[in-house]
């Protein structure tokens, strides 16, 4: 049984006569990335800002460590909350270093430890401490600030970190960047994770489990593949559909993943495995797989942080004909 | 030009201590604008209708006419400094309060945000995020404040605050067009310095701007604030209205008081302003002593019976009204009245009376139409100004109102043809001028004496008799001269109420 770090017990929040989320029950798991998944509206943001008391439950409760969160000191709960949000909000009166050290210093710890922490984090997301420190945040490019933003939430060790739709307003490659750092990140320090997108794709990437809202309801809570092969409804299952390309050929490798189209290199018989196997990542297309394929009756997909598996040809033709008959 | 080098060089030392006192009035003034303006800011930042109706009060402040709002001030906190800084307080707070209220409610919301997720408290989100943030906006608005309260301090010099208004204002008086350029150009100059030190500071990083400007703003406002607060040692204040003969009077005053106790410290306030700011003075104890008129009394001041109007009285008996009337109303003490009688003439051109053969007031009637008459408030408004020509002589004429500092010059230029004057201007004589007989009486005696309360009267028989030996001195003609050394050949008051004083042997002898 996993260790539970956050729970909502049929919380509601109502705006004027608007149900914004309307009796949510869900857990989160200590050491999990927990995406949130839905439109606009559907609820997920206000979801999110009720964990950290920016928003006030209109009833239900919420539990953080077993306690309640309006039992809290708002304060001493807040600062074992990372926030990172849609807008970056880095502070522009405060060079990169001052935004990255600011939870340590408010909870004064000491100079020179704050500042060699800062130069860590920093060569971590490969921002050279001796050029970046001392900048404003505004001569940084938005994914440089959004690294920042990252930084921040995680310089204080939090227990948790709440991401708001960290990433939407960045460009696709910034935004694959920061995903991989989240995971990254997210590895090496086990911290709680809680994300906010109205990407599918993106939360199938991270997710380790995944709620999907609707209308300020919870339709379905699981992991990715629970998600993609057994959707509660159809309103789930054309979520994830529509996150799909319109061109198959354009499909993320990764999402065959997810899919359930790829298989353990065991599975095959000894006389299928040969060294002189193609490598495809996560991040190339379908079309990418195609060329190696002619050659090969498998290729080898090496997906984030686990073990590469085996997409064989028949596999592929198979997707192919189940993406045709959606 | 030349002359405006030689008075320029010649009054440098007054020039200094004008400026470092103008510095100090304005910086404690900001400085308090500064203590009410933010902290209400900040006091009402999250209530929206609160912000808007304190920006509508302080808004409407602006709005008062300051010489209204110095009036205004008298009766209650009476003259100088302490006046004179609450008016200005109440100019700045405007730019102070919007400056620090626009530069917070404008910050990005999800900075706020921000703050408010990483835990900050109310006064760390202040100090960490707000204050910076909303710095530059804060800065304009002190800039414009400052800016603001050092052109307006000039007239703190009305109710006897100092600073550099006073070298306007004598140089109106005394119609030295160079010490009124020195005033206005060095107050110009004051604002565009202290405005351009706040820009060069608001470039510099935040913490030396912060102590660069709490030096400037400190130190002045500090030994300001030590002057204003320190009890002031047993004084009198002797003030005087507009003009140089109150000026010569009250000096006279002065060396009559040091003569019979040189310990006694003697404050003058020359220049200090129309009757009823110095009867308003007077009555809140603000100042102890102020020359006053016998007409005066009898026609603004108190409220006179009907037999004590009438025409022809005379001026003993007025006299004897007068002090009656200000002992019962008001519990003052009006002593002796000195010779000359300063009454109101009515002035024409030499030229122009000799043209049309005009001699007496009555005659005017014959150029009614061709007249413009340029007055100032106070006689438009008398029974015994403009009102009684109408009445009396059945003159009716077109006016003008003028500052009296002016008229003379306007009378002299041709931009009116009549003006009011008294009858020890020495204008009369400097611009070839002749004042009008009044046939039919319409001027009531105007004679000069020292006006205080009775409570300060018994307390000071010494004084009471120094003052009352120069009841029955000075004639018109003296008056006239004095007045002449003055306002055209530049000598100070003081020394010539000296000249007076030892030339008829009141002064001097025993020492």
């Amino acid at each position: 049984m996993a260790d539970t770090l956050i729970t909502f017990d049929h919380v509601k929040k109502t705006y004027d006569s608007k149900q914004a989320v309307d009796d949510v029950s869900f857990t989160v798991n200590r050491g999990e990335i927990f995406v949130l998944v839905g439109a606009s509206g559907s609820g997920k943001t206000t979801t999110l800002r009720m964990i950290n008391e920016l928003l006030e439950p209109t009833d239900g409760n919420i539990y953080f460590n077993g306690k309640r969160i309006k039992d809290y000191n708002v304060r001493e709960l807040r600062l074992q909350t990372g926030y990172v949000l849609q807008q970056i909000a880095l502070f522009p009166n405060m060079t990169v270093a001052q935004n990255v050290a600011l939870i340590p210093s408010m909870k004064k710890q000491s100079k020179a430890d704050t500042s060699t922490l800062v130069d860590q984090l920093l060569n971590d997301v490969d921002l050279d401490p001796q050029t970046y420190r001392d900048r404003m945040p505004d001569e940084l490019s938005g994914g440089e600030q959004q690294r920042v933003g990252i930084l921040r939430a995680f310089a204080g060790q939090p227990q948790i970190v709440l991401m708001d739709e960290p990433f939407s307003a960045l460009d696709p490659i910034s935004r694959t960047q920061l995903q991989n750092l989240v995971i990254d990140i997210h590895h090496r320090l086990n911290t709680t994770v809680v994300f906010v997108t109205h990407d599918m794709d993106e939360a199938l990437k991270l997710g380790d489990r995944i709620g999907v809202m609707r209308l300020g309801k919870l339709l379905q809570v699981g992991t990715p593949d629970e998600i993609v092969r057994h959707p509660a409804d159809q309103f789930v299952q054309r979520l994830f559909e529509n996150s799909m390309a319109h061109d198959v050929y354009h499909v993320l490798l990764s999402k065959l993943a997810v899919m359930g189209y790829l298989q353990d290199v065991n599975d095959l018989g000894t006389s299928a495995t040969n060294d002189d196997r193609v490598t495809l990542t996560g991040d190339q297309t379908v079309s990418d797989a195609l060329t190696p394929l002619e050659n090969n009756n498998a290729v080898l997909i090496q997906s984030e942080g686990g073990p590469a598996r085996l997409l064989t040809r028949d596999q592929l033709f198979k997707f192919i004909g189940d993406y045709r008959s959606h | 030009m030349n002359e405006f080098w030689q008075t320029l060089i010649s009054r440098r030392s007054d020039l200094i201590s004008a400026i470092w006192q103008h510095i100090q009035i304005s910086l404690v003034s900001l400085l308090i604008a500064m203590a009410i303006g933010i902290p209400l800011a900040l006091l009402v930042i999250r209530h929206h209708r609160a912000a808007n109706v304190l920006t509508q009060i302080t808004g409407v402040f602006q709005t008062i006419p300051s010489l209204a709002l110095l009036g205004l001030l008298i009766p209650i906190v009476g003259i100088g400094t302490v006046p004179a800084v609450i008016a200005l307080v109440v100019y700045a707070l405007l730019p102070i309060f919007t400056g620090t209220l626009t530069g917070i409610t404008g910050i990005d919301p999800s900075l706020e945000e921000a703050a408010d997720a990483f835990g900050m408290t109310r006064t760390e989100k202040l100090i960490r995020v707000e204050f910076p943030l909303a710095m530059p906006t804060l800065i304009a608005g002190i800039r414009q404040a400052l800016v603001m309260i050092i052109g307006t301090a000039t007239l703190a010099a009305l109710i006897g605050a100092g600073g550099l208004g006073d070298f306007i204002l004598l140089g109106i008086d005394r119609n030295n067009n160079s010490m009124t350029l020195i005033g206005a150009i060095a107050s110009a100059l004051l604002a565009i310095v202290f405005s351009g030190i706040i820009f060069i500071l608001q470039k510099s990083k935040l913490r030396y701007a912060v102590a660069t400007l709490a030096l400037i703003i400190l130190v002045p406002s500090g030994v300001g604030l030590y002057h204003a607060v320190q009890p002031a040692p047993q004084t009198i204040t002797i003030a005087g209205k507009m003009g140089s003969e109150p000026d010569i009077l009250i000096n006279m005053y002065k060396d009559m008081i040091h003569q019979v106790d040189p310990r006694d410290k003697v404050v003058l306030k020359p220049n200090f302003g129309q009757t009823a700011f110095l009867f308003n003075a007077l009555k809140s104890q603000q100042i102890d002593i102020y020359p006053e008129f016998t007409g005066t009394v009898l026609e603004s001041l108190v409220k006179p019976t009907k037999n004590q109007k009438e025409i022809g009285t005379p001026p003993v008996q007025l006299y004897q009204y007068a002090k009656n009337d200000l002992s019962q109303q008001f519990h003052m003490t009006y002593l002796k009245p000195m010779a000359y009688n300063n009454t109101y003439a009515v002035v024409i051109k030499k030229s122009y009376a000799d043209a049309h053969n005009i001699k007496t007031i009555a005659d005017l009637q014959k150029v009614e139409g061709n007249l413009l008459g340029g007055f100032d408030l106070e006689f438009l408004d008398r029974t015994d100004g403009y009102k009684g020509l109408q009445s009396k002589y059945g003159l009716n004429f077109k006016t003008q109102s003028m500052d009296p500092d002016l008229r003379y010059e306007a009378i002299d230029s041709g931009k009116i043809n009549l003006t009011d004057g008294y009858s020890t201007d020495s204008q009369i004589r400097q611009y070839r001028l002749v004042a009008l007989q009044d046939n039919r009486q319409l001027f009531p005696t105007y004679q000069g004496a020292p006006l205080m309360n009775t409570t300060f009267a018994n307390k000071n028989p010494k004084i009471i008799a120094a003052l009352n030996k120069l009841a029955g001195h000075i004639s018109e003609r003296d008056m006239q001269e004095m007045n002449y050394e003055v306002n055209v050949k530049q000598q100070s008051a003081a020394n010539v109420a000296k000249h007076y004083l030892t030339t008829h042997h009141l002064l001097g002898g025993a020492r």
